[in-house]
């Protein structure tokens, strides 16, 4: 820093004493007037007149300079509503966090406060005052849409203006002038269609001019000074310039934060072609540098070139588009719609499985969960930690490896998502031998297969000839081989549907129909008339 | 008259070095300072990382080395008695930190627990701040060096036994430090 706080501070003052006697002018012209109006008789001795007019001007000045200089933090948070970050929030948490970093880099010199601005809105400003208060505010929009080195770099510029002392001569112009203009604005588009506006608007509408004219005081060069202060805090050039590259396409709060308080933000509300435009009239009276050519010195720090910055900006959006970007819907078990949810959310759903019905956005198709490469990398990472996943067989109907199960203490492959299980047929004479063993079959396997082998015997009744050449329609192919599985009843002793594969001699069996085949076994046992046939 | 001369240059010559001698003190307190506010957030960031390594060592088993090469760069860190072993410890660790943070990519399941979202944003805010702490210890450093050495000031501190100080391992600890910056947040 080329000159320390206190330096800053002295050479800032004489600005604000400025201020102060242009206020003090405006006042005594009011009074002026309005004593020669009201007082005629007044107006026979003038060195009366012009004294009492001084020493009223002087002491409504007075008041009205003390109020907003030396409370103009508190003017500016009311002003924009400002509310203090939330704790319980994360993203609030993380901008409480970045401004103790920069606390960190600047050597807390200064206590500066933060504030969320509830402007959906891109801006962000900084104010002190004569009482020693320093904030920084940050808009929900900004906080949002940036990512945390942007947010850093903005952070970062804003300490600048309220460390090197700048943004006290800002404020104090802002408060003293903007609060009343912001007024004038406000009720200028309430009452709009009337052919007068009301008379005591006068004195504000005075401030608003005389607001304008303070920008002439206000040098754009501090904008500079700030960004290379930001970088010099952070090292961390294109983030500043991705940030004010993103803040010249988006709505900056033109309308929200009034004009008054313009000069305190990081890039005007309003896009004006004289903030873009340079030479003696632009430096003279506009309040912020134009963005391109901030941007461009940033570019030049980090040897890149607008086009790169570009480029780069559009590859990070779309890559944060592809994996979470969209909002996914998901049928719940209760066939309904639930969502929009992100990726991390949908993974958390404790009833999402590769057969869940998923889909993207307000688009028509719907899809199962397995067939959208995105989700079923959740299904890969729930699977990866499960050592007994054997990556070679997968779910024919969820496609998800299948892992390895101790079941009737035999091995049989299993999937974790839709519940069904994989046999080869070899082990399936031992699985049903050993059926009553163990447990017997609870009384909902009992009831379901009841259920099944009722609308089964229907069934095979009236298809018994397709049914017995094999000629229905495959539902999936064989997780080893590929080829189609067939689909029909274990047996015309136990009508339970199952899928076979010919070729490689394996049974998929659904959820729950292993234990309804096992279950039909124990109520009608292996000794029985109808002996049980060998698939 | 002559003597009157004298006296006067001697009182200039004595202000003259006190104000020399205490400009010096002044940055020499500063940089201290500043090595003691990398010293606090090492600290943070060492009280942090058990949090962090319980909570996502649930749905991280397979993940034991990362964990426990995190656990162990800790404990040497910790441990680690001269400015030099401890500026070499934390670069391991950070290096560490980086790995698992970007092992944690993989578990869709942890970047969904807010426990490990709020650890892993204060981690990387205090990653932030010891960057940003050293950054400003080393620019302190390297203002302190320089007084030092100008004339007349070098003469001040080698008639005082000023030391200039030690830069915080900078070229080692940057090469390291961008990973631990991913952010799982979006």
């Amino acid at each position: 820093m080329p000159l320390t706080f206190i330096d800053i501070e002295k050479h800032k003052t004489w600005r604000i004493w400025v201020f102060f006697l242009l206020l003090m002018l405006l006042y005594f012209v009011i009074i002026l007037a309005f004593a020669v109006l009201l007082l005629p008789h007044a107006a026979r001795v003038p060195m009366r007149l012009w004294f009492f007019a001084f020493l009223t001007a002087l002491l409504i000045s007075g008041i009205h300079f003390w109020f907003s200089a030396y409370n103009a933090v508190a003017e500016v948070i009311r002003g924009l509503e400002a509310q203090p970050p939330d704790p319980k929030d994360d993203i609030h948490k993380m901008l409480t966090n970045i401004l103790q970093e920069i606390n960190v880099v600047a050597g807390n010199k200064r206590k500066i406060q933060c504030v969320v601005i509830p402007s959906l809105s891109l801006n962000a400003l900084a104010a002190a005052d004569l009482k020693g208060e320093a904030i920084i505010g940050i808009t929900e929009g900004l906080l949002s849409r940036l990512t945390r080195p942007q947010i850093e770099a903005v952070v970062a510029h804003e300490a600048h203006h309220v460390l090197s002392g700048d943004c006290l001569e800002t404020t104090v112009a802002a408060s003293m002038f903007g609060t009343l203009s912001s007024l004038v604005e406000k009720s200028a588009q309430t009452s709009r269609g009337r052919s007068f506006p009301h008379p005591a608007l006068l004195l504000a509408w005075g401030l608003l001019m005389l607001g304008n004219f303070l920008n002439m005081f206000i040098s754009r060069e501090r904008e500079y000074r700030a960004d290379a202060a930001a970088v010099r805090m952070t090292r961390n050039p294109v983030a500043l310039a991705e940030t004010l590259y993103m803040l010249s396409r988006s709505w900056r709060g033109a309308g929200f934060i009034g004009s008054g308080f313009e000069m305190l933000c990081i890039v005007n509300p309003e896009a004006t072609a004289l903030d873009e435009a340079e030479g003696f009239w632009a430096d003279l009276i506009s309040t912020h540098p134009p963005i391109q050519k901030r941007i461009d010195i940033l570019l030049t720090m980090a040897h890149m070139n607008i086009a790169g910055l570009d480029t780069k900006i559009k590859a990070e959006n779309a890559s944060m588009a592809s994996p979470s970007g969209p909002a996914y819907y998901a049928m719940n078990p209760r066939q309904e719609w639930q969502g929009p949810f992100n990726l991390a959310e949908l993974s958390a759903l404790s009833w999402l499985s590769p057969l869940t019905w998923v889909r993207i956005g307000d688009e028509q198709s719907i899809d199962r969960a397995w067939k959208n490469p995105f989700i079923n990398t959740i299904f890969v990472a729930r699977l990866s930690q499960d050592e007994k996943a054997a990556p070679d067989v997968t779910c024919p109907a969820c496609h998800q490896p299948l892992v390895t199960e101790s079941y009737e203490g035999t091995q049989i492959y299993q999937c974790r998502f839709c519940a069904g299980a994989l046999v080869e047929n070899s082990k399936i004479p031992r699985i049903l031998a050993r059926a009553d063993r163990n447990q017997p079959c609870s009384e909902r396997v009992k009831t379901l297969a009841k259920i099944q082998v009722k609308e089964n015997q229907l069934k095979f009744a009236q298809q018994k000839p397709a049914i017995l050449n094999r000629s229905s329609v495959p539902l999936f192919s064989c997780p080893k081989c590929k080829n189609p599985m067939y689909r029909g009843f274990y047996s015309g002793a136990y009508l339970i549907e199952i899928d076979r594969c010919s070729f490689c001699g394996i049974t998929w069996f659904g959820q729950d129909e292993l234990q309804m085949l096992q279950c039909l076994i124990e109520l009608k046992p292996l000794g029985a008339p109808q002996t049980l046939e060998t698939p | 008259m002559i003597g009157w001369i004298i006296l006067a240059v001697l009182s200039l010559i004595l202000v003259w070095l006190i104000l020399i001698y205490n400009g010096l003190i002044s940055i020499r307190n500063d940089v201290q300072n500043a090595w003691k506010q990398i010293d606090v957030q090492l600290k943070r960031r060492h009280d942090l990382i058990p949090n962090l390594v319980s909570t996502v060592k649930g749905a991280m088993e397979f993940e034991q080395d990362t964990l426990e090469k995190v656990i162990s760069a800790r404990a040497r860190a910790v441990s680690a008695p001269t400015p030099a072993t401890k500026a070499e410890a934390e670069n391991m660790l950070t290096q560490a930190l980086g790995k698992l943070f970007a092992v944690m990519e993989n578990y869709p399941t942890l970047k969904s627990n807010q426990n490990v979202m709020q650890l892993q944003e204060e981690l990387t805010s205090t990653e932030n701040r010891i960057s940003f702490a050293r950054q400003l210890y080393n620019d302190l450093v390297a203002n302190f060096r320089t007084r030092l050495q100008v004339f007349p000031n070098n003469i001040v501190s080698s008639m005082f036994n000023f030391k200039s100080e030690e830069y915080f391992g900078a070229e080692e600890a940057d090469r390291v430090v961008p990973s631990v910056n991913v952010s799982l947040k979006k």
